[in-house]
């Protein structure tokens, strides 16, 4: 008894708890500071919907939908992926048989091929800055989401086409369920909400090309 | 053996037995003690989250002194709206831009024309790219081709395309971005630049004070996707 609490006071252990606790602080107020925002954003919606503004309107929502400012609805497919049910055999490389970031990059790609509009795993919608990598058994995406298996691909855009590129034979799915033994199972949805980007789209480098 | 020696060795054997159960637990919580990575994948997480709320914080600002402008009237309104269209188009990748970044070449191995299983593939595309945007990459073209969130980098037949155009080596890709972290994250010791190098592929990485990027060059349609009317909810 007495060992284990001087284990939980040690150095280490206490420095873990605080960053744990500043990281769920972060969070919270990083949520807050979203919520306020997004506030922001429909009351200037609301003050700009006035007639002979309509054109620009149109133009502003479709640069949103692009760019992951607003939530978005339409028919799509959602793309389950979980890790392979084969058992390696001795001496094989067990980590060849999990599923890896490049597993759901090919197949976000794929989708992207087939005239995906919107995208988002596991309820994160991906940008044109979106990563996705492996971080131990887990997958980073947006920088700061943290995601577990597992992982659900929603895609709006034509599903009949979707689903038959990531059918084809010798294809993503194919190579990843014959191969890699990967779990993947595709589902056709009449309609799918996929929500905005969570966080600031903010440009630190890039400055519009001044002519 | 007399009764006592017994009761007594009896007794050492039960205080040895409790020792090493102990030792052994103890031995065991301690591996478990949280190793010197987890502290630093918070703390990367913290500082991304710090810049996060920065962010999020300018936008707000941002947002206000919109607000404000707009509800003077309807020319206050048509600029703060025109202000607002121009910001999501450069981040929908409608415009070009310009910035720190760097230059990425990648070609074949030499002798190669694309005949062997080592040349350029388009996942080595996909793979230097997702490297560029984890490391915080802004924007990102290929041969002239501005990457979107729904750009595709993809073998088709002998070639490869990119927004459904067709792209050929050398392969150019601009992002910009921190040039030094962008660098540093292909140039990682055991990173992609290392792979592809050991399999003979051609890459270089330089770092350059300013980058252009140009903008997509198709117009942006959905025939799908419909934005959700937040209007009156909040």
């Amino acid at each position: 008894m007495r060992l284990a609490q001087e284990i939980a006071r040690t150095v280490p252990i206490q420095r873990i708890n605080t960053l744990m606790a500043e990281v769920q602080a972060a969070r919270k107020e990083r949520d807050q500071l979203q919520s306020e925002v997004n506030r922001l954003q429909q009351e200037l919606d609301a003050v700009t919907n006035q007639e002979g503004l309509k054109e620009l309107k149109t133009e502003l929502n479709s640069y949103r939908i692009e760019a992951g400012l607003v939530a978005v609805t339409g028919p799509g497919v959602e793309v389950t992926l979980n890790d392979s049910t084969l058992i390696p055999k001795p001496g094989q490389n067990p980590n060849l048989y999990v599923l890896h970031d490049e597993d759901i990059l090919r197949v976000l790609n794929e989708l992207k091929a087939a005239g995906a509009e919107v995208l988002a795993i596991n309820g994160e919608r991906l940008v044109a800055t979106s990563e996705v990598r492996c971080a131990g058994p887990t997958i980073l995406v947006n920088k700061t989401k943290r995601l577990a298996a597992p992982f659900v691909i929603t895609a709006i855009g034509n599903p009949d086409t979707m689903i038959n590129a990531l059918n084809m034979r010798g294809g993503v799915v194919d190579t990843l369920r014959q191969f890699w033994g990967i779990q993947v199972s595709i589902k056709k949805l009449p309609e799918v909400t996929i929500p905005a980007y969570k966080g600031s789209r903010r440009f630190e480098y890039a400055h519009p090309v001044r002519e | 053996m007399k009764k006592k020696e017994l009761v007594s060795l009896g007794l050492i054997a039960l205080a040895l037995g409790f020792l090493l159960a102990f030792t052994y637990r103890t031995a065991n919580r301690v591996e478990r003690t949280v190793p010197y990575d987890r502290a630093h994948e918070l703390t990367l997480e913290l500082k991304a989250l710090a810049k996060e709320r920065a962010d999020l914080e300018a936008q707000a600002r941002d947002l206000r002194a919109k607000l404000a402008k707009a509800k003077q009237g309807y020319s206050e309104a048509q600029l703060a709206l025109e202000a607002e269209v121009k910001e999501a188009a450069a981040l929908a990748g409608a415009v070009p831009l310009e910035g720190p970044g760097v230059r990425v070449v990648v070609d074949n191995p030499p002798g190669t024309a694309g005949g062997t299983i080592f040349a350029v593939r388009d996942e080595d595309l996909l793979k230097i790219v997702n490297e560029l945007r984890a490391a915080g990459a802004e924007a990102i073209s290929i041969n002239g081709q501005r990457l979107v969130s729904t750009s595709e980098i993809r073998t088709a037949g002998s070639f490869i395309n990119v927004n459904l155009q067709r792209i050929t080596p050398p392969y150019e890709i601009l992002a910009i971005g921190d040039s030094a972290a962008l660098k540093a994250a292909l140039e990682v010791k055991g990173g992609i630049v290392e792979t592809l190098r050991d399999w003979g592929v051609r890459i270089q990485v330089e770092a350059r004070q300013q980058v252009k990027v140009p903008a997509l060059s198709k117009p942006l349609r959905f025939d799908y996707a419909r934005a959700v009317e937040t209007g009156g909810k909040s």
